[in-house]
Formats: C-alpha cells, structure tokens, sequence
C-alpha cells in the first residue's frame, strides 16, 4: 500500500513537472520587452520559494532538536534528521536559482552578477546553509547536532531579509512581481505557467525531501548499530 | 531569428539545463548514498530493521 502511495505521487509530480514545462515553453507568451529569456523566471522563482519553504522546514527541525535533546532523544533524533534534510534541500534548490539568475541577467542586464542588496543576502544565506551541511559532514561528537542546530536557526533568520531586500533597499534586482507597490504585478497569460510550475517543483522537493529525510533516519539507526557493535566487541 | 533571439534562446535553454542537471545529480547522489547504506546494513545485520520502518 505504501509502495503504491509513493508511486502514485511520483506519478503525479512527473505529470506536473511535464505540464509545468509546456506550461513555460508552449503556453505562456514571450515577455513584450524581455522576449524569450524571461521563461527563465518559470524555474528560476519557484527554485526560491521552494529553497525558503525547506529552510522553514529545517528551522522547525533545529528548533525541535533543541527542545527535544534532553526529555526525548528518539524525537530529537527524528527533528534533527528533518532539520538535515530541510537544509539539504533547500541548498540544491537555492543553487539552482543561484545559477539560473545569472544566466537571465547576463542577457537582461549584461553583466552576470551585481553585489546588490537582494544578491548578497541571497549568496550570505547559500553559504551559511553550505557552512551547516560542511559542518555536519567534517565533525562529530555529542555536540555537532546542537551546534548544527543552532546555525540552522541562525541561517533561517537571513530568509525574510532576502525576502525583504528589493523591498527595503534599492536594488538591480527586479522589484518585487507579487505583493510589491502599486503596479506590480504579471500578465494573466503567464500567471498560470508560474503557478503551475511553482506547484511543480514544491511537488518534486517534497519528494526529494522526503527521500532525503529516510535516508538520515537510515544512517542514524547504521550509527546506533555501529555503537552497539563496538561497545559488545570490548 | 535575429542574433539577439538566438542568444536569449541559448541562454533560456542552459538555465533550464542547469536546473535539472542539479535537481537529478543530487538524486544520483542520493541514490548511490541509498545503496551504500543497504550494503552497510547487511553488513551489520539490520537490514530488516531498516526495511520494517
């Protein structure tokens, strides 16, 4: 039953990440000033709203461990591997925007990238969520997963300023397209391509996610067995 | 196609690229991870454990 509930839902992101992108290419017209580079926006603001979504995730999770670390490790045990896989996660879709803004921007704006207050906390949030995951994977130890807690909540504070940062300062960065001033806003013809691929890819990261999220459980039942192993081996 | 067309084109067509080369190699990477843990727990003899869950 489980088996079939999984691949029902891998099932149905496939469709929705086929229909996202005829959505993207066939459906929605070409921006009247930007032509067809402005498709890029299609993938590229789902990848943030996605990578924003897991980050809360993995600030739940921190916040979890930290409550749970002493009255109920199996808990905490359980809010630390949802904290992992939210940043993970959250990493490779933030890389992806990362990486997909550049290339609009180098035929929009003619230069690759701008230290411009939207792009840098941008970056300074990539690489804090970097910095979590190195330090997960180089330490150990009791208190790797408090410390790894910890810049997680600190990480996830940097969401809303990124979120915020075309809003409070001026940036190069487009202004905001939704919940921005008076006048913002997009065409009703490529509303439903950005929707239909927002729904999409939040589709496939939960899937990924949740992926991510067994195998942490996995390695931590691997890590008990390992310590059990060796403490009846003396 | 004028060359500026042809450009925004290219350019549409590589962020598209990237953005699943990344999404599927973390899956790779995931995969690959999955499968040294099977190994790891047969190894130890909790592979059933692992299934149950």
């Amino acid at each position: 039953m489980k088996k079939i509930a999984v691949g029902f839902y891998v099932a149905v992101t496939a469709v929705l990440l086929f229909w996202g992108y005829y959505q993207a290419i066939y459906v929605a017209p070409n921006d009247a000033l930007q032509g067809e580079i402005f498709r890029i926006i299609y993938y590229h603001v789902p990848s943030f709203a996605v990578a924003f979504v897991f980050f809360a995730v993995s600030l739940i999770g921190s916040l979890g461990y930290l409550a749970f670390r002493s009255g109920n490790p199996d808990r905490a045990l359980i809010a630390d591997a949802l904290a992992l896989a939210g940043a993970e996660v959250g990493v490779v879709f933030c890389t992806v925007g990362l990486t997909t803004g550049p290339l609009w921007a180098r035929r929009a704006w003619g230069i690759w990238w701008t230290w411009d207050a939207r792009l840098t906390t941008t970056l300074v949030l990539w690489l804090i969520y970097v910095s979590y995951l190195l330090m997960r994977r180089f330490s150990a130890g009791p208190q790797m997963r408090t410390l790894a807690a910890v810049l997680g909540i600190f990480g996830a504070l940097d969401v809303p300023i990124v979120y915020m940062a075309n809003r409070w300062w001026r940036t190069q960065h487009p202004a905001p397209v939704f919940g921005g001033a008076e006048g913002s806003g997009m065409d009703a013809s490529m509303v439903g391509a950005l929707m239909w691929n927002m729904l999409a890819w939040f589709a496939w990261g939960v899937l990924i996610l949740g992926i991510r999220f067994v195998v942490e459980r996995h390695q931590q039942r691997i890590a008990a067995a390992e310590a059990q192993a060796a403490l009846e081996a003396r | 196609m004028d060359q500026a067309a042809v450009l925004d084109h290219q350019f549409r067509v590589a962020a598209y690229l990237v953005t699943w080369t990344i999404q599927l190699g973390y899956v790779l990477w995931l995969t690959i991870k999955w499968r040294a843990q099977k190994r790891e727990a047969v190894r130890l003899g909790i592979d059933r454990s692992l299934k149950s869950r």
